[in-house]
């Protein structure tokens, strides 16, 4: 190794251990590492803001700062609150009922939204009905975060890792669609029948108070119905533009931007209302990360250790499938799968090349997305929407403690996995 | 006055019914320990999905949303209705000795709406921001 590729080497882990164990704000630490970085010479302003393989990945950081703008948008209208309240009224307050409609509501909107917004839009209102029902919320917060975690998995937008690897590979909205989209709805299926006997004991309930649910008004939820019409026309615009980006050759990102800015300009909110809800630092992070890992592209490692992989499962394309998959999974479920994917993402793309690009090879895309978006199901800390949900049931008085979530997350991101591996044999091999 | 170890719903019912904005809690052996004010125990009963989704506030008829604040205050003590002792509120007190600006300010820099006056551990009484305005305004109306 050379000393510029040693000295990337111990920069990227130095920042990446100060993130995974969260010693210093995982802002910082990308910040730092990316300073370093640019101080060391292991990387310049050219390749670092200009370059398509080492540099900020713009459509990345893009396509997220839209969506925020429309999803802080969407959450002022009471959309999710109407929801909510009207699927529990229709599920006739019965637990079990009501529980399989608040994890559908949430899992299809973490496949249009992101899975921080819908646990977070999802939550105040399951406090509300459990509330009202005398039931304990805990199992109804920890089946929704999962099922936000499962539905984001399904779209190019529901999880973070997954434009990543849709900006890095090149694979289209569609393309997520076709090859992850059965599948999430086969496992949704699978993990709605699984909480029934997970959550067995939470479905217990006073027939009495149910009259208490009914008596809400889900209507007065509503706070603006102009704004939800124009929201949700954009909205169904922006996802149009999704499935039509490749053919109208318009990146994902741009389409995100028109439609953040067409429903800006359409509706009475304030610039200062329609960024209020940006996650600026989320943005930074990703900058950040994208110069560090762009700067081991540059010295070469990230090229060294393809090469590596290729040579150990060069004439094992299954293996290789199987192994990302399984370590993607354990890592996502103790470290944070965003930096995780941004490294990995060069990594797979070169893989992919050198395997000549053919759908078996492809599929190694499908294995790193799977495995790092239900990975994080498995323990508390596993995914954002997991630690914003503990802080939620913390701070209205029903904490969930790390190994209350994780027994019932080990089971539910194994068995994702147990079935995610038949599914890509099955689909990309077998039947190849 | 209230005890810590008061029913917290007895102080809202004190609180509302003589139309105070807070009361002043003591310890057992009647010692003033911190202040009460109207909004904690609000803050207290409102669950606190609500406050932090307040559209959720409009699904409640006038009588589910009473409903709702008194289940969260039946059967609570006072001392669990106050904040956590290092979020508390700092003790208002002035001694018997003090002006009506002293009184003034020392409301203005707790943001309190209401004041104890007490001499070595002897409590004379209490006085609230509308009195300590009342006082003010008759004071100056003579040169207007």
């Amino acid at each position: 190794m050379t000393v510029s590729q040693v000295l990337s080497v111990v920069v990227f882990v130095g920042a990446y251990v100060l993130i995974a164990t969260e010693r210093v704000h995982r802002v910082a630490a990308a910040l730092g590492g990316a300073a370093l970085m640019l101080a060391l010479g292991l990387t310049d302003g050219e390749t670092a803001f200009h370059s398509l393989d080492a540099g900020v990945d713009w459509n990345v950081v893009f396509l997220l700062l839209g969506m925020m703008i429309i999803v802080g948008v969407i959450k002022q209208t009471g959309l999710f609150e109407y929801l909510a309240i009207a699927a529990a009224k229709r599920a006739g307050g019965r637990p079990y009922a009501m529980l399989v409609m608040l994890v559908v509501i949430t899992a299809v909107a973490s496949a249009a939204l992101d899975n921080v917004t819908t646990v977070l839009l999802i939550a105040p209102v399951t406090f509300l009905v459990c509330d009202r029902l005398g039931l304990n919320p805990i199992p109804f917060l920890i089946a929704e975060v999962m099922a936000s975690n499962i539905g984001g998995t399904a779209t190019l937008i529901g999880d973070p890792p997954n434009i990543i690897i849709a900006s890095r590979s090149g694979l289209s909205f569609n393309d997520f669609l076709v090859h992850l989209a059965p599948f999430v709805v086969v496992l949704m299926a699978v993990f709605v029948v699984v909480c029934r006997w997970l959550f067995r004991d939470a479905f217990r309930y006073d027939e009495k108070r149910v009259a208490e649910v009914m008596a809400l008004s889900e209507r007065e939820a509503i706070r603006d119905r102009t704004l939800l019409v124009q929201s949700l026309v954009v909205l169904a615009l922006v996802l149009t533009g999704f499935v039509l980006h490749s053919t109208l050759h318009v990146d994902p990102s741009v389409v995100a931007l028109l439609g953040a800015g067409l429903l800006v300009l359409v509706s009475k909110v304030t610039t200062e209302q329609a960024i209020a809800d940006v996650e600026w630092e989320t943005l930074v992070f990703f900058m950040g990360l994208f110069v560090m890992v762009g700067a081991l592209v540059k010295t070469g490692v990230i090229g060294e250790v393809s090469r590596a992989l290729a040579d150990a499962v060069g004439g094992e394309p299954l293996l290789a499938v199987m192994a990302l998959l399984v370590i993607s999974a354990l890592l996502s479920a103790i470290v944070d799968n965003i930096p995780y994917v941004a490294t990995m993402s060069p990594i797979v793309g070169e893989l992919v090349a050198a395997q000549g690009g053919t759908p078996q090879a492809e599929s190694l895309w499908w294995s790193l997305a799977l495995g790092a978006d239900l990975g994080g199901n498995a323990t508390a800390v596993g995914a954002s929407a997991n630690v914003v949900v503990l802080g939620l049931a913390a701070r209205n008085g029903t904490p969930i403690s790390f190994w209350q979530f994780t027994r019932y997350g080990i089971v539910v991101a194994g068995l994702s996995i147990l079935l995610a591996a038949p599914y890509l044999w099955l689909r990309y091999f077998l039947l190849a | 006055m209230v005890r810590l170890t008061d029913d917290a719903l007895a102080a809202a019912r004190l609180i509302a019914e003589q139309r105070r904005p807070g009361v002043v809690v003591v310890d057992g052996e009647g010692r003033p320990v911190t202040v009460l004010p109207g909004s904690q125990v609000l803050r207290f009963s409102v669950p606190g999905y609500v406050q932090e989704d307040p559209s959720l506030a409009r699904v409640y008829d006038e009588q589910g949303g009473a409903d709702v604040c008194l289940r969260n205050l039946s059967g609570r003590s006072v001392k669990e209705v106050l904040p956590p002792e290092e979020k508390r509120y700092e003790l208002p007190m002035v001694s018997g000795e003090a002006t009506v600006l002293e009184c003034a300010a020392t409301m203005a820099r707790l943001r309190t709406p209401l004041i104890v006056v007490s001499d070595d551990e002897e409590i004379h009484g209490v006085v609230t921001a509308s009195h300590l305005l009342e006082v003010i305004l008759n004071a100056s109306e003579p040169r207007a």
